[in-house]
């Protein structure tokens, strides 16, 4: 990495990515943001300060010849899929994080007809960090984004498949091997980078709630301020689950409700009236407005514009009405609705089925069981309605919090710049919030009971790495040893866990609760030496690399040592 | 290097600059004519009315233009018109911010006397009583209308611009 001149943070969002970089020989510019040059219109490219995360896979003669390139990423991606949802890979990320389904198998779009090609979730995340390497190095021809430090953000609740599928996807799109970074942290960092005083405006023992709405997904993390030797110190102490909850849901509460009112009308015109509530939404949220409604129209589909054109007013009290939807007062103690499916399904995204953004909250801070934040920091579009803000901090204060806010980001960019602080801080430029890995991880061991007719023999959880666990750090199991076949692949079952905090490796838990969620298999497979089956003994070891990645070994006693890899497909054939 | 990647930077390459870099070219195997045959590429052939077709063609696109000027709104009441006017006016607006850097003539406060920065009639036009000899200034009555920067995407030399907009067909 001799030549790395750049930092370059990368927001790789569920609806938007943006990236922000910083020159390492002139540290007085700052971090920046860099705008993404992009097809909007057929032959129109033009930089852009975000790249909608949208790609359109466009079929024969479906534009002017050259005026598009084949894999179609950006504005006009998601302007087209519009108008033709078979060829549209939208949320590629929520995708990226479904364990019901393969994540490297070409099953995107959804919508994809008989012969139309799709896309895995992992190729599709890879053509927008292509689109992003592309664009950067047509700026900066001298400095390929493989030999420049390059930060890419995760949500903190992606579990290490997820983080290993990004991983996989940056290294598909030429970006060589990023370090991952966690969304709410970056957008803590980006804070950090903003106020030069921050050690005065937080103190010792504070915790700082960074709650995260974005289009799609929503996520909160704890940090608290620590101190160790005198110096103030950052430390994340809780992620929450992922929730596929966000703004969309509510621009489209908005325009079902208006819509309604409208009677029957086309998958085309509720699109043109969803984007249409999400302005008047922003407007009626706006506290200077002091308007009842803003009207909203649908202009009529043909050449008849203004015959054809239907009238509806979004008013105050369909957006309170929704808002209390998803943001209602509950008690601290409420939960969100369980999950109840039907057994046959869609394909499709694990949504949130209860939608109130609150009950989540209360969820998250008491199944961690965490105490209630001093202050709060806020990240993405929904959170720009002061409205929304208040809210929280309603709802905070009705559970005996004193918590204030933490302002001044930019709530679009701050991921992307704050992923690029955090690239400096690397470079000894800053502070680094110390986390390490956000969940405990467990092997599932078999106990060797005599078997039962009907019964499955019970699987305990042999702890193999605790929450917390650092970065660039690695430990060996102490206290057991299993018997490994080498010569034919062995499979683990894996579990992890965000809420069980206190297993220290080597632990055995006998008692799987929902506590403990079951990831992809791992297997190992290797030719044995000799060419045929041979016993080992070993124990495990588990690394967290520098990027944050998670490993786990095979070690025998002689020092030979295999790597425990995840079997993505394995999982969803079984 | 892959076929589609290779191909996106060729197009990113011609859109943004008009030409392929060195690179590309050896990539491509292509080589730039040899210096000897400095004949002048011929020149494009730009009609004068291809930019304003592509003006019309986006303001269709963007903000429905040609649907509403094109359609015959009197049976409509002025709630109808309104509405539909409305909902046109941000697009459109916005696509003529965005393709021109469009600014007054004269900077200034219309209903207030001003000098006239130009003897030019197509800058200053002037109205009423006019002395034998044009005057120096008058009262604003129109700031007036003038582009300073023209932004419009460069045309594909395939392109169709006597299309304005393509017609739509739905597949149910």
């Amino acid at each position: 990495m001799g030549d790395t001149r750049f930092v370059v943070g990368i927001d790789l969002g569920t609806t938007n990515c943006a990236l922000a970089f910083a020159d390492l020989t002139s540290a007085s510019d700052g971090v920046r943001a860099f705008a993404i040059p992009q097809t909007v219109n057929p032959g129109e490219i033009r930089a852009e300060p975000l790249l909608p995360s949208f790609l359109y896979l466009p079929g024969v003669n479906e534009f002017p010849e050259g005026s598009v390139p084949a894999r179609l990423v950006g504005e006009l991606a998601r302007k087209r899929g519009v108008e033709n949802a078979g060829r549209l890979v939208a949320s590629a990320k929520s995708w990226l994080s479904h364990a019901g389904v393969d994540r490297t198998e070409a099953i995107l779009p959804v919508a994809a007809p008989e012969g139309v090609e799709r896309v895995s979730p992992v190729a599709a995340s890879a053509e927008y960090l292509r689109h992003l390497r592309q664009a950067w190095e047509q700026a900066h021809p001298e400095a390929p984004l493989s030999r420049q430090e390059v930060i890419v953000t995760v949500p903190a609740s992606f579990d290490e498949v997820a983080r290993e599928l990004t991983l996989r996807a940056a290294a598909e799109a030429g970006l060589g091997e990023p370090t991952l970074l966690e969304e709410p942290q970056a957008a803590f960092y980006a804070w950090v980078g903003r106020h030069e005083d921050w050690r005065e405006r937080v103190n010792v023992g504070d915790r700082i709630l960074v709650v995260d709405i974005g289009g799609g997904t929503t996520d909160f993390t704890m940090i608290a301020v620590t101190e160790s030797q005198g110096s103030l110190q950052l430390e994340r102490v809780a992620v929450g689950e992922h929730i596929l909850l966000g703004g969309d849901n509510i621009d489209l509460a908005l325009a079902r409700t208006v819509g309604a009112r409208l009677g029957r009308i086309s998958a085309a015109q509720l699109q043109q009236l969803w984007a249409n509530c999400r302005v008047a939404k922003e407007q009626l949220l706006n506290p200077e407005f002091t308007g009842t409604e803003v009207p909203v129209t649908i202009l009529g589909r043909g050449t008849g514009l203004v015959g054809g054109t239907l009238k509806a007013a979004l008013t105050r009290a369909d957006v309170d009405q929704v808002m209390e939807g998803f943001f209602p007062m509950v008690e601290r103690t409420d939960m969100p609705a369980k999950q109840t499916r039907a057994a046959v399904q869609e394909i499709g995204l694990p949504y949130a089925t209860d939608a109130a953004v609150t009950r989540h909250l209360a969820r998250f801070l008491s199944a961690n069981g965490l105490a209630l934040p001093t202050h709060v920091l806020f990240n993405g579009g929904v959170l720009h309605a002061s409205a929304v803000r208040e809210r929280i901090f309603e709802v905070l204060r009705h559970w005996g919090a004193a918590a204030r806010p933490l302002e001044g980001e930019d709530l679009m960019q701050a991921v992307a710049r704050g992923a690029a602080y955090y690239g400096m801080a690397r470079h000894g430029r800053g502070i680094r919030i110390r986390g390490g890995i956000p969940r405990s991880y467990y092997v599932g061991i078999q106990s060797s009971v005599p078997a039962v007719p009907g019964f499955a023999a019970p699987v305990r959880a042999f702890t193999v790495a605790q929450f917390g666990m650092e970065e660039g750090s690695d430990i060996r199991i102490p206290g057991r040893e299993f018997s490994l076949v080498i010569g034919e692949p062995a499979e683990f079952q894996i579990f992890s866990s965000a809420i069980r905090k206190d297993d220290a490796p080597g632990t055995m838990i006998d008692d799987l609760t929902e506590e403990l969620e079951e990831l992809p298999c791992m297997e190992v497979h290797f030719p044995a030496s000799s060419g045929s089956h041979e016993r080992v003994r070993v124990s495990f070891e588990t690394v967290v690399t520098e990027t944050g990645l998670l490993q786990l070994w095979c070690v025998a006693p002689d020092g030979r040592r295999w790597k425990l890899e995840f079997n993505v497909r394995e999982r969803v054939a079984a | 290097m892959s076929k589609i990647s290779l191909a996106f930077r060729c197009f990113f390459a011609l859109l943004s600059h008009g030409q392929l870099t060195p690179e590309l070219m050896a990539e491509l195997g292509l080589f730039r004519k040899k210096e000897e045959k400095p004949a002048p590429p011929p020149a494009p052939v730009v009609k004068v009315s291809d930019g304003a077709l592509q003006m019309l063609g986006i303001l269709q696109r963007d903000g429905r233009l040609l649907d509403f000027f094109l359609e015959d709104i009197a049976p409509y009441s002025d709630e109808q018109v309104g509405s539909a006017a409305r909902s046109m006016h941000g697009p459109c607006r916005e696509a003529l911010n965005r393709y021109f850097t469009i600014a007054p003539v004269i900077d200034g406060v219309e209903g207030t006397f001003v000098q006239a920065p130009s003897k030019d009639p197509a800058t200053v036009k002037f109205l009423g009583n006019l002395p034998a000899t044009p005057p120096s200034g008058g009262v604003l009555r129109h700031r007036g209308w003038a582009v300073k920067d023209v932004h419009l995407p460069a045309l594909g030399p395939k392109q169709n611009v006597t299309v304005l907009a393509p017609a739509e067909l739905e597949v149910e």
